[in-house]
């Protein structure tokens, strides 16, 4: 019950202040004015009084009833958490020139589809497909960029995928991008499930400096880790050794993966050479990612200027009824109490 | 006397026919219900510059400490979009080097609001990809940007070329003026600030000095006035043998060549006032775009009928004082 009240507001309370005005009815009336020489020489009648009281009673009803109408009350809606099936997804998106090329390392011509228009295409579909998934979306370059934080905007993340296949920037760095990715997880409940979608065309070096300090990221997270790697035909696979030495520099993409192997986290890499096999790898993570998480749900407001209008117009009926019925005891020259709404003027005089 | 004829004769009552009024507007006030109509919205791209320069700190924040003006154009953006009708359309972009990077397409403002104030929160310096600051070709590229998108565009930037502009001036716009409406906001205060300067890890190491900068552009044919420089030379040295001094390492905002620009594209130019006061000037730049809109007419009706219904009760009190009402005691 207070729980209710508590939740009662107004559009314009500042109106409330007028409702003092409501009292004007017992300051005053509508009715007119009837001299009687001496009141006392009508009897007390119980019904005169009654409807006095009526009259003056639903004239306060109808002016406070139209002012707190005018102020706009309504009961505000409340925010609930309910638990659905979804999973926070932070999207990292690579943005470097090569993503604008098709999977043949073209520039796409015709029907050709870049590899960024195939993500954008198929990463869109996505996102929507299930009500309670939350998405956060960093794109990459020479340097992070935080595009949308996590949100259940849904409409929101497409708009931030539509952007992705325009043209790219310079270089990967994948380091930063990958501590950006991570920091968009934000404060959630440890049962959340999270995931760090990593869609890119290439790897880079990672600063064995900043290795530890992204280990220490995973570890603390622990986000389901997902690399959609969209190779281009001819380049190194993903399991290829490099013929000459086996360093990082020769070999970014095998020693990327070693990385992610080592992080303790589980971890899936989707190695796509087509639009299709793209939509394959998105297919998968999405059974894969399926546990509960917590969202919210507003329920709306609810308006209460109805009520108050209801209120004031019973008031105002009464208040119209009492005058049409109005007789004055000189020209009609009947007895006050044949009719109660004849009564009812004198009464209140003498009230 | 029937009852007909007391009815009769109370229809003739003023103060009956203010009371039955005020009963019609409150009866028509709890039927009715709010009818949809068009109001003007706004779709724009808003492109923030975040080159070095407008990390200089010359706007008063809300604190009263120095802002920069990078904070403040958020802050001015935040403001804006918080202020526009439902149904508007913002996207948000990027802009250093020569070029304008898109974050995201347009969002609707009210149902969008939350991630679009994630993202202008999370604008930064840092995540400029290369420290040119090509602002003219910017602009340019994104008029391109916003036509494409359909929107308006929103261009905020301390107009400082760098590196400076050669004598014969910056690239000419070969779009169609005006054919993507909207402001060029100008950041920044009218007198030189030092520019912050920062390492490789994003520390603040101290401030830009004159030697830091390039202070004239030397590349192509040098300007008409050089021959009358100190050590001319028209082979060995065409733009004189003096190093190039000037201010380039200090900021100011730069009007002039901001309204220059505008006035160049079609669009109209608006100084950043702290970090309010962009909606006015861009409602009245924008092409207004229909939105759904609501109208409750219930208050209207409400604020009527309670007038009436005062003026019932009112009536005999003022009478009763002398002051005159519709009708004669």
């Amino acid at each position: 019950m207070i729980d209710a009240l508590a939740r009662l507001s107004a559009d314009r309370p500042a109106l409330l202040w007028l409702l003092p005005l409501a009292l004007l009815p017992l300051l005053t009336s509508a009715q007119r004015r009837v001299p009687v020489a001496a009141i006392a020489a009508v009897p007390a009648d119980g019904p005169s009084r009654a409807i006095g009281v009526l009259v003056r009673g639903a004239g306060i009803v109808a002016i406070a009833g139209l002012i707190l109408a005018l102020a706009g009350p309504y009961r505000r809606g409340e925010t609930l958490t309910r638990t659905g099936i979804g999973a926070q997804v932070s999207i990292l998106i690579d943005r470097s020139g090569s993503m604008n090329e098709t999977f043949a390392g073209r520039q796409p011509s015709g029907i050709e589809e870049s590899k960024a228009a195939a993500s954008r295409r198929l990463l869109a579909a996505f996102v929507g497909s299930r009500a309670h998934d939350q998405f956060a979306v960093t794109a990459f370059s020479t340097a992070p960029m935080l595009v949308v934080p996590m949100t259940d905007r849904h409409a929101a993340v497409r708009a931030a995928i539509a952007a992705i296949d325009r043209p790219g920037l310079d270089y990967t760095n994948i380091a930063r991008g990958l501590a950006m990715g991570l920091s968009q997880f934000g404060p959630a409940s440890p049962a959340t499930s999270r995931a760090l979608l990593l869609v890119s065309d290439g790897a880079a070096v990672i600063d064995p400096r900043v290795q530890d300090t992204l280990r220490a990221a995973f570890a603390r997270l622990h986000p389901n880790l997902y690399w959609l790697f969209l190779r281009t035909k001819g380049s190194p696979s993903i399991a290829d050794r490099p013929a000459g030495e086996d360093t990082p520099q020769a070999a970014p993409e095998r020693h990327l993966d070693l990385f992610f192997k080592s992080l303790r986290t589980p971890y899936r890499a989707f190695e796509a050479e087509g639009a299709e096999a793209v939509a394959e790898a998105i297919a998968q993570i999405e059974r894969l990612e399926r546990d509960p998480i917590p969202y919210t749900e507003q329920r709306p407001r609810r308006d209460l200027a109805g009520f108050a209008y209801a209120a004031s117009l019973v008031g105002l009926v009464v208040l119209v009824a009492a005058k049409l019925g109005e007789a004055d005891l000189r020209r009609s020259g009947l007895p006050a109490a044949q009719s109660l709404a004849i009564a009812s003027a004198p009464a209140r005089r003498a009230a | 006397m029937t009852l007909a004829g007391l009815v009769l004769r109370n229809l003739s009552d003023g103060r009956l026919r203010l009371l039955a009024g005020a009963l019609v507007l409150v009866a028509m006030a709890l039927v009715a219900r709010p009818f949809p109509f068009a109001r003007h919205g706004v779709a724009i791209l808003a492109i923030v510059d975040i080159t070095g320069s407008m990390n200089v700190r010359d706007y008063v924040g809300a604190d009263g400490m120095p802002a920069s003006r990078l904070d403040t154009a958020k802050a001015a953006l935040r403001d804006l979009v918080a202020g526009l009708p439902c149904g508007s359309q913002v996207a948000l972009g990027l802009f250093t080097e020569r070029r304008p990077f898109l974050l995201f397409t347009p969002i609707e403002t009210c149902s969008g609001f939350a991630p679009i104030d994630g993202a202008l929160a999370a604008l930064d310096w840092r995540m400029a990809w290369e420290g040119d600051s090509r602002i003219s070709a910017g602009l340019f590229r994104s008029l391109a940007m916003a036509e494409e998108l359909g929107t308006d565009l929103v261009f905020i930037t301390d107009g400082q070329e760098a590196p400076p502009l050669p004598s014969r001036g910056g690239p000419a716009f070969d779009g169609r003026p005006g054919a993507v409406r909207g402001l060029i906001v100008g950041a920044g205060a009218p007198s030189l600030s030092p520019i912050p300067r920062y390492d490789d890890r994003g520390r603040e190491t101290g401030f830009y000095g004159a030697g830091d900068v390039q202070q004239e552009n030397r590349f192509g044919p040098p300007p008409a006035d050089a021959e009358h420089r100190e050590g001319y030379n028209p082979r060995n040295a065409p733009f004189g043998a003096a190093a190039a001094s000037g201010t380039e390492h200090l900021s100011s905002v730069r009007e002039a060549y901001l309204r220059t620009l505008a006035g160049e594209t079609g669009l109209t130019y608006a100084p950043l006032d702290g970090s309010t006061g962009l909606g006015a000037a861009l409602m009245a730049a924008a092409t207004p775009r229909p939105v759904p809109g609501r109208f409750d007419p219930r208050p209207v009706l409400g604020a009527a009928a309670l007038l009436l219904l005062l003026a019932t009760f009112l009536a005999p009190l003022l009478r009763t004082r002398g002051i005159p009402t519709w009708k004669k005691a």
